[in-house]
């Protein structure tokens, strides 16, 4: 704590020193797309007869210039946008100056709206950090035509997949529970649909997306692996619009407009499968009366109260639910809101506040008289951040703040229904109270050498309602070694952690288009999940530190090399990472999670590590755009209890990573996309042998863990758009065609090593079909090959 | 029990989207290892120790049998020794003199082959009271075909050691599909026999025989069984957890290497009945 202190207190007094050295005057401004008022943030801002004074907007649309002697000529610059030059006098409102812009009318590529500068990649500080701009994510083609955010993300370096289909992220070694995943500032615990096979995020709906996977600022905690920033669209001050697209899965709408004046907006927006309705079609009742369906809606609020004020209030709600002949329902749920203020303070004081509460729920029931039941759980995290930020001057920028979180795990209940033979199970609840101390400050020392140093402190406590269990010797065997029981009552600290996370990171500009980036990040995450499949499913168990399980903690190491181009054309980027990960758990063998008060007698604890090399070459500008990515990778564990204690690869370490991504604009109808990705193969553990037992015969498996591999993954997609020549219409349509595995790829989900009754792979013998012939073999199972699908897009 | 039923339910919807085929993998192959199977109860016909040994994946010969080990049970209470003896015609091994275990004794397996000494110990745990079965006819829906389900009727008396495992043998053959194991333990509770309790994943036609037989294991055993389960079910997909041998309850005592396989002593409650229109 005293380290903390004096280190909070060195950077206050650096901060006053250089600031009372570098402090000038500035013009500033905000930058408007003409027409709908929507800041624009990105935008190139210089003065003609010195382009070295010039500045970045903000996600706000504003900037801030030194003042050079005038009149003199401020450049505006933006992709898809006509330049402007605007001559500046000493009459003008220096301190907020309004530009307006309007877009290219010839502008072959649909405009990006991105906070990213075009040599951004190079010049910024940022490490392992990318963005896909959803124009971009829209391109890409998509299972079943269904345009999908995580699992365009998969396609960048270092993001790994856990096997087709799925929207699950392993980044740079980890776990899928170890990326924070947030709308607007707020976590989303369970980030898919359908069991993984598509995100919760529409895409209409979204407004842009950042992933952080080396250097996370300080402001940012919880997770150890990456931030997966999204921000829902705000809606435009001019007029109502819309947009939305009918697919082969799910249609969706988004509408967004003017709400009481130009100064404040609306946009809601939706979307729903419609599965369910060709279950009903079938003519086998049992298939026909089934219900399959998953819907998102979400809208946001945004005020403009004054100049300086800007408050956002938006909330996400997205429902699956599966139901079987209404005997069986299985349904679960997330439920995100946020507000933002956001205030100008002075010209060189940002404040920016955000509360949310995020609530991820399920609930499984089976109606039946003898064992009907009804089994759920409840997952709420509630929480506050206050960012300051403060810009001494136009080389020095420090952030400081606080972010609150109270976790609400709710008990485990399982109700019987009236009647049923089975008895209640209740769980205790599991709560958590996390305060973040964060600060940190970004300098540049010279033209080309930048450094930013954050520290964040997480203060944990597990507080009650709860029950803490005391074991033999203090070791959480079974069971049947706990010796007592310590019930808590509401709020009381059952056990505390603490730990400071130092994120340093340097820039070196080699020369003015290339630069040299080295960064450091430790991090903890103080809840996790329990499980030992690779696929999150909707009932995973969420766990928080307590007494017996530790927060797991990440140190990261990472260099790279940034160049750009042909004038900002190419992006070519090297990147390498090591990173160690503590406290990771595991499951035992034959583990009961779901439905244990004490869970840690069924988890091991041990250490990781990953190192890799990452490679991305990527076109922004032109007719032709997209990326391609290589990573070469390793990700270990090392667990008490599993492989012997020795060192194994968890299922998605896949050394070999590629991805190609291609955009190719034909002309002002016609548009191409087309992706193609090679990872090797999954790391699994084959059988070595077989054996009877209990009149099975049953699979022998080495001592080892995922020693094998499946045979290496590649698949290509493709996708063509007609966008209809209809400029200038109210109704602007096109359709795209897409096509998931050209090829047909008969990638594997999985190998089951069974038994071939009769020659047939899923013969059932009855007394009137007996078994004749049985011998070993291996089924594989694959899942989408050659899956076609066509979506109608529209806006108007 | 209700995990796994979520489980199969994604199993179920996997052949949605999802297509089969049988391939060839090249698999590692490992020296054999042995594989015993104890079953020590207090009924001589089910009493027998099985040595085998483990082949090549692909191997579609039978399992080698070993037929020169040295087998035989202590009993821990009183230090009676009970031998076992190979019978070829069985392929197993079984009790001289039909031997049984003893309710509420403790029991030591010793199995001794090739240099090495195999040891298991186990208490034959006193059964639950079973009271009657009822026999209830059901329609078909969802989940349970047209037939006739049992219901059984009982007390557990007991506060821990809870496991159970209940077999059935319908016309003379042992219902030993992945989907025949039932394995039960407290975790609902302990009044589930006082209510009565429907083996609701067995179906019965009209005058089927049917012979039930109700376990009450140790817990190694149990969770043994349990992990034999979830690796026959373990499809090898991402929603499967890593594939493991289920954990052994037999020790290598001596000689080095490993054993498969586990001991399991049980009193055993049998009732039997047959199907019929009343």
């Amino acid at each position: 704590m005293k380290f903390f202190l004096l280190t909070i207190s060195l950077f206050s007094f650096l901060c006053i020193s250089v600031y009372a050295q570098e402090n000038s005057l500035t013009v500033k401004g905000i930058i408007l797309e003409a027409g709908t008022n929507v800041p624009l943030p990105g935008a190139n801002v210089y003065w003609e007869m010195d382009p070295q004074k010039g500045d970045i907007s903000n996600v706000d649309g504003l900037f801030s210039v030194p003042q050079v002697t005038l009149p003199a000529t401020l450049i505006i610059t933006y992709i898809g946008f006509e330049k402007i030059s605007q001559t500046i006098t000493e009459t003008d409102n220096l301190g907020s100056l309004r530009i307006l812009l309007r877009p290219e009318e010839r502008s072959l590529e649909e405009v990006v709206v991105t906070e990213r500068r075009a040599d951004e990649n190079v010049r910024g500080m940022e490490m392992g950090k990318s963005i896909l701009p959803i124009s971009t994510i829209k391109n890409i083609p998509a299972l079943f035509g269904e345009v999908d955010l995580l699992r365009s993300l998969q396609l960048l370096p270092g993001i790994q997949t856990a096997g087709e289909g799925t929207t699950g992220l392993f980044v740079r070694g980890g776990s899928s529970d170890q990326n924070l995943i947030q709308i607007d500032g707020a976590p989303v615990y369970n980030p898919s649909h359908f069991f993984g096979f598509f995100s919760v995020f529409n895409p209409d709906a979204l407004e842009n997306v950042e992933l952080y996977r080396g250097n996370i600022p300080a402001q940012y905690g919880g997770r150890l692996s990456s931030l997966v920033d999204v921000s829902l669209k705000e809606g435009n001050t001019q007029s109502i619009r819309g947009e939305g697209g009918i697919g082969t899965i799910s249609s969706r709408l988004t509408v967004d407009g003017p709400l009481f004046s130009d100064k404040s907006s609306f946009v809601i927006s939706g979307r729903r499968t419609y599965a369910d309705i060709f279950l009903g079609l079938a003519n086998d009742p049992n298939i026909r009366n089934n219900a399959l369906h998953f819907y998102d809606l979400s809208g946001k609020l945004m005020f403009r109260p004054t100049e300086k004020d800007k408050i956002t209030i938006s909330s996400y709600y997205g429902s699956d639910y599966l139901g079987l002949s209404e005997l069986f329902g299985f349904g679960w749920s997330n439920w995100v809101n946020s507000g933002v203020w956001k205030r100008s303070i002075s010209d060189i004081l940002f404040l920016d506040v955000n509360l949310y509460y995020s609530q991820y729920n399920y609930e499984v029931s089976f109606s039946d008289e003898e064992n009907g039941f009804v089994w759920d759980n409840k997952l709420a995290e509630t929480g506050g951040k206050v960012d300051l930020m403060f810009l001494p001057n136009d080389k020095w920028k420090i952030n400081a703040g606080y972010h609150g979180q109270y976790y609400g795990f709710a008990p485990i209940s399982l109700l019987p229904d009236p009647g049923s033979a089975i008895s209640t199970i209740e769980t205790n609840p599991r709560n958590g109270i996390q305060n973040n101390f964060y600060i940190s400050s970004l300098y540049d020392i010279s033209e080309g050498l930048s450094i930013e140093a954050g520290l964040r402190l997480g203060l944990y406590n597990q507080v009650g309602k709860g029950v803490s269990y005391i074991y033999e010797s203090g070791v959480p065997q079974s069971n049947e070694s706990i010796t007592d029981t310590i019930t808590y009552s509401s709020f009381a600290n059952m056990k505390f952690y603490n730990g400071l996370e130092p994120r340093v990171a340097l820039r070196y500009m080699i020369s003015p288009s290339l630069s040299f980036k080295a960064a450091y990040n430790r991090n903890f995450q103080y809840i996790q999940v329990a499980t030992n499949s690779s696929a999150g499913l909707p009932i995973d168990r969420w766990v928080p530190a307590g007494p017996h399980i530790s927060p797991i903690r990440s140190d990261q190491y990472s260099i790279g090399l940034f160049q750009n181009l042909s004038n900002n054309m190419w992006e070519v980027s090297i990147e390498s990472y090591y990173k160690d990960f503590n406290n990771i758990i595991d499951l035992r063998q034959g583990a009961n999670i779901i439905f244990t008060d004490n869970i840690e007698t069924e988890i091991r604890t041990g250490r990781g590590w990953a190192y890799g090399l990452e490679f991305l070459l990527r076109k922004n500008i032109g007719k032709t755009t997209g990326w391609l990515g290589y990573t070469y990778s390793r990700t270990y564990r090392q667990i008490e209890g599993i492989s012997m204690g020795l060192p194994f690869n968890p299922r998605f370490d896949r050394p070999h990573d590629l991805s190609l991504v291609l955009n190719h604009q034909i002309n002002s109808v016609w548009s191409t996309s087309f992706t193609f990705v090679y990872t090797t193969g999954q790391a699994v553990t084959f059988p070595i042998g077989v054996y009877d037992i209990d009149t099975q015969r049953v699979p022998l498996y080495g001592p080892m863990r995922n020693e094998d591999r499946f045979p290496d993954y590649h698949r290509a997609d493709a996708s063509v758009t007609y966008k209809r020549p209809d400029a200038g219409r109210k109704w602007r349509g096109s359709w795209n065609f897409s096509i998931y595995n050209i090829y047909g790829r008969k990638n594997p989900f999985s190998y089951q090593f069974t038994e071939i009754l009769n020659e047939e792979i899923n013969f059932t013998p009855t007394p009137e079909q007996p078994i004749v012939t049985r011998r070993p073999g291996v089924v594989k199972t694959y899942l989408f090959t050659f899956l076609p699908s066509i979506t109608y897009n529209f806006e108007f | 029990m209700k995990e796994k039923f979520l489980y199969l339910i994604i199993i179920a919807l996997l052949p949605l989207v999802s297509c089969q085929e049988e391939v060839f993998l090249e698999l590692k192959e490992n020296p054999s290892t042995v594989v015993i199977e104890a079953i020590w109860t207090d009924v001589s016909g089910l009493n027998q120790v099985s040595v085998s040994r483990s082949k090549g994946y692909y191997d579609s010969e039978q399992a080698e049998i070993v037929t020169d080990a040295e087998v035989y049970i202590l009993n821990q209470n009183t230090g009676e020794k009970f031998n076992f003896q190979y019978l070829p015609q069985a392929q197993t091994y079984l009790p001289i003199n039909n031997r049984v275990a003893r309710p509420g004794n403790s029991y030591q397996l010793n199995v001794i082959y090739d240099t090495c000494h195999y040891q298991s110990v186990g208490i034959t745990l006193h059964p639950p009271r079973l009271d009657s079965i009822a026999v209830d006819f059901r329609e078909e829906r969802p989940f349970r075909e047209e037939g006739y389900y049992l219901t059984i009727y009982g007390d557990i008396p007991f506060t821990s050691d809870n496991n159970y495992r209940i077999r059935i043998v319908r016309n003379d053959t042992l219902l030993n599909r992945r989907n025949d194991y039932f394995l039960f333990d407290d975790e609902f509770g302990t009044e589930i026999l006082n209510r009565g309790f429907e083996l609701n994943g067995y179906a019965f036609k009209k005058n089927d025989r049917v012979r039930l037989e109700l376990y009450r294991l140790n817990r190694d055993a149990f969770d043994y069984l349990n992990e034999l389960v979830g690796l026959l079910f373990n499809d090898g997909g991402l929603f499967s957890p890593p594939p493991q041998n289920p954990t052994s309850n037999i020790k290598v005592i001596s000689g080095g290497g490993d054993v498969l396989g586990y001991f399991m002593t049980s009193t055993v409650v049998n009732a039997s009945l047959t199907i019929d229109e009343d």
